[in-house]
């Protein structure tokens, strides 16, 4: 039974690095209609960042996360002006080949000035942890679970109460409606881009505090903020909320509790809820109708 | 989304051009013919048996084989990507699959067939995974359909790295074929022929005009009478037979077969890009793109930071193909456009915000 609640629990706090990840993916596929592959780089970018502030400077990940956040807006600001932009009208499929090819220069630029070492945050506090009743919660995993819930907080407050935000949300539900009341939309387009990108380097510093990173380990992050948004379903930043902690919760409990599966099927659990999700309910648990 | 659409970009009309279009690729078929021809003056052996000075050697022969599997790989793509207008994301989970399916079959202790019988049959277990996937996947459309299909690519690599039977995370070993360097050149130029001679074959059919009616607008071509699901399945199963050919040779090929060979992400984007900067929906499109970009990829080869690089310029290179020419290069080789700067522009306009 602690066992169960183990795991349920360590599943929560999983899902909540899952949130942090997601929320930027869904905005930006919301907004823009763009399934952003490079995600994942722009997540490890997040990553070293963390990373060299630590490393360098010796500032905790933690308070790291503004600074980070701010240089990953102004990247994603920057190459959803100069690339994306250029293909906003071309077939979907576009965007695709762009950001995939956008993410290769990020992991092999990464390469080129990190090697493929495995680098890690470690502040005092990593490792240690409380403990409630036999069920172990370690400080740096409720730490990211409550920052990613903050920062769905923020953006769905920003999105819902700022003129920037009501802008975003224009363009999302018609483009060309929002052109014509005056929305510039290369700069709004630009600036949730940007967002995205922050929200998935903070993604990043989370990540840097829970795992060993290299230039490719954003790849998985990709794909499931993918299942993520499929999961609880496009639109709301609530949804995006429910989707990673149930896919946090399913896929801890799929890999512990089932026999024969471990860490190995990872990839195999997440398309497997991502196909019956898609056939049985395509537009997710809480998401607009398709 | 009025743009969501897949729009007419990718046009199959001949039309002005179309001859020196053909001149061009005459020309190309020519050299490969004779590349192939001259084949057996290569290898050392065999030209020394007859006396004559080696004119190609066996990693020339190695290329020229890679080309012709990217060659049929990429003009399987386009028959899903190109012609119907769905972007598959994952057609390298055929290629696994037929080369898993022609390892066991002629695996020894397995189903110890000859190997052109396990070639010959391999492409049968993809073609059976496409419909089975197929039906649920291609009721989706644009982006739920991609990652759908990649999700599917990635998935099956990891159950088949599961599996015991297919010798888990260390693969399959088909025996060795001696001296097969000329003999899988010509299988694979083969393969490569059948895959394009399908396209030609579907191009002027009346299931090659669904298909294009499909990616024009799928309802409006139900409403005239195509069949969508089963046209779309058919699409799906012929491509996947195809690539699980090229990867049934490339199995016995290169006898050794594992999860990241079968079902490297490398080789599924590579097909792609080579289909979309050759011309997608085009017949020598991917063809082209094939031989291009494997060529660049061969002269790019190479390990380290060197091979870092080569990885970059990938990435841009998608980037610029993307956006400066996404009608591939057949546009301008058909005479349907001129390379220019006014060309660049305009096709620049055409899709930015």
């Amino acid at each position: 039974m602690t066992l169960l609640v183990q795991q349920l629990v360590l599943g929560l706090l999983i899902g909540g690095v899952y949130v942090a990840v997601a929320i930027g993916f869904s905005l930006v596929w919301g907004v823009l209609n763009i399934v952003n592959l490079a995600h994942g780089g722009l997540v490890i970018i997040g990553a070293y960042l963390t990373w060299l502030l630590f490393s360098a400077f010796n500032v905790d990940p933690f308070l790291s996360i503004p600074i980070v956040a701010a240089a990953l807006f102004v990247i994603g600001y920057v190459v959803q002006r100069l690339l994306i932009n250029r293909v906003i009208r071309a077939p979907i499929f576009f965007t695709l080949l762009l950001t995939f090819g956008v993410n290769l220069v990020i992991i092999n630029v990464l390469l080129l000035l990190f090697k493929s070492d495995f680098r890690s945050v470690t502040p005092s506090y990593s490792g240690s942890g409380l403990s409630l009743g036999g069920v172990q919660l370690p400080y740096i995993r409720v730490a990211g679970l409550a920052v990613a819930l903050l920062l769905a907080g923020a953006v769905a407050l920003f999105l819902a109460r700022s003129r920037i935000g009501g802008a975003i949300q224009a363009v999302g539900a018609d483009r060309d409606a929002a052109q014509l009341v005056g929305v510039d939309l290369r700069h709004v387009y630009a600036l949730t881009f940007g967002i995205g990108a922050a929200c998935a380097g903070v993604a990043g510093g989370l990540i840097s505090t829970a795992q060993a990173i290299t230039p490719s380990a954003g790849e998985p992050y990709t794909l499931q903020a993918f299942v993520v948004v499929i999961l609880g379903g496009l639109g709301r930043v609530s949804a995006t909320v429910v989707g990673g902690l149930l896919f946090g919760v399913v896929e801890t409990l799929a890999q512990t509790m089932v026999p024969g599966l471990g860490a190995g099927w990872a990839n195999a659990i997440a398309f497997a809820i991502l196909v019956v999700v898609l056939a049985v309910r395509p537009r997710g648990l809480m998401g607009r109708p398709v | 989304m009025p743009d969501s659409q897949p729009s007419g970009s990718f046009s199959t009309r001949p039309d002005a051009g179309g001859r020196r279009l053909r001149r061009v690729l005459l020309a190309v078929f020519a050299l490969a013919v004779l590349l192939v021809l001259i084949a057996p003056l290569s290898t050392s052996d065999q030209a020394d048996a007859l006396g004559l000075p080696v004119l190609v050697d066996k990693s020339q022969i190695r290329i020229l084989t890679t080309i012709a599997m990217f060659v049929v790989m990429a003009t399987a793509w386009n028959l899903v990507g190109g012609l119907t207008g769905y972007g598959a994301f994952g057609n390298v989970a055929f290629f696994g699959l037929g080369a898993y399916a022609c390892a066991v079959l002629v695996d020894p202790h397995k189903f110890h067939l000859p190997m052109l019988a396990g070639i010959a049959l391999a492409p049968l277990v993809p073609i059976a995974f496409a419909v089975f996937v197929g039906l649920p996947l291609l009721r989706l459309r644009s982006h739920y359909f991609s990652i759908a299909t990649l999700g599917t690519a990635v998935a099956v690599g990891e159950v088949v790295k599961n599996v015991e039977y297919l010798g888990g995370a260390n693969g399959l070993f088909p025996p060795i074929v001696r001296r097969g360097d000329l003999l899988f050149l010509y299988l694979m130029v083969a393969a490569a022929a059948i895959a394009v001679g399908s396209v030609y074959l579907v191009l002027r059919s009346r299931f090659g005009y669904g298909l294009i009616a499909i990616r024009e607008n799928e309802d409006a071509a139900a409403v005239l009478g195509v069949n969508t699901t089963l046209y779309k399945v058919a699409a799906f199963a012929l491509a996947a037979g195809l690539t699980g050919l090229a990867g049934a040779v490339f199995a016995v090929w290169n006898s050794f077969i594992n999860q990241e060979l079968g079902f490297s992400l490398d080789f599924n984007i590579q097909m792609i890009l080579m289909a979309v900067v050759g011309g997608a929906g085009t017949l020598f499109g991917p063809v082209l793109g094939a031989i291009l970009l494997e060529l660049l990829l061969q002269a790019l080869a190479g390990q380290g930071t060197v091979a870092v690089y080569a990885q970059i310029g990938l990435g841009l290179l998608l980037a610029v193909t993307v956006i400066f020419v996404p009608r591939g290069l057949v546009d301008f080789f058909g005479g349907s456009s001129r390379l220019s700067l006014g060309y660049l522009r305009r096709t620049l306009r055409e899709t930015s915000v």
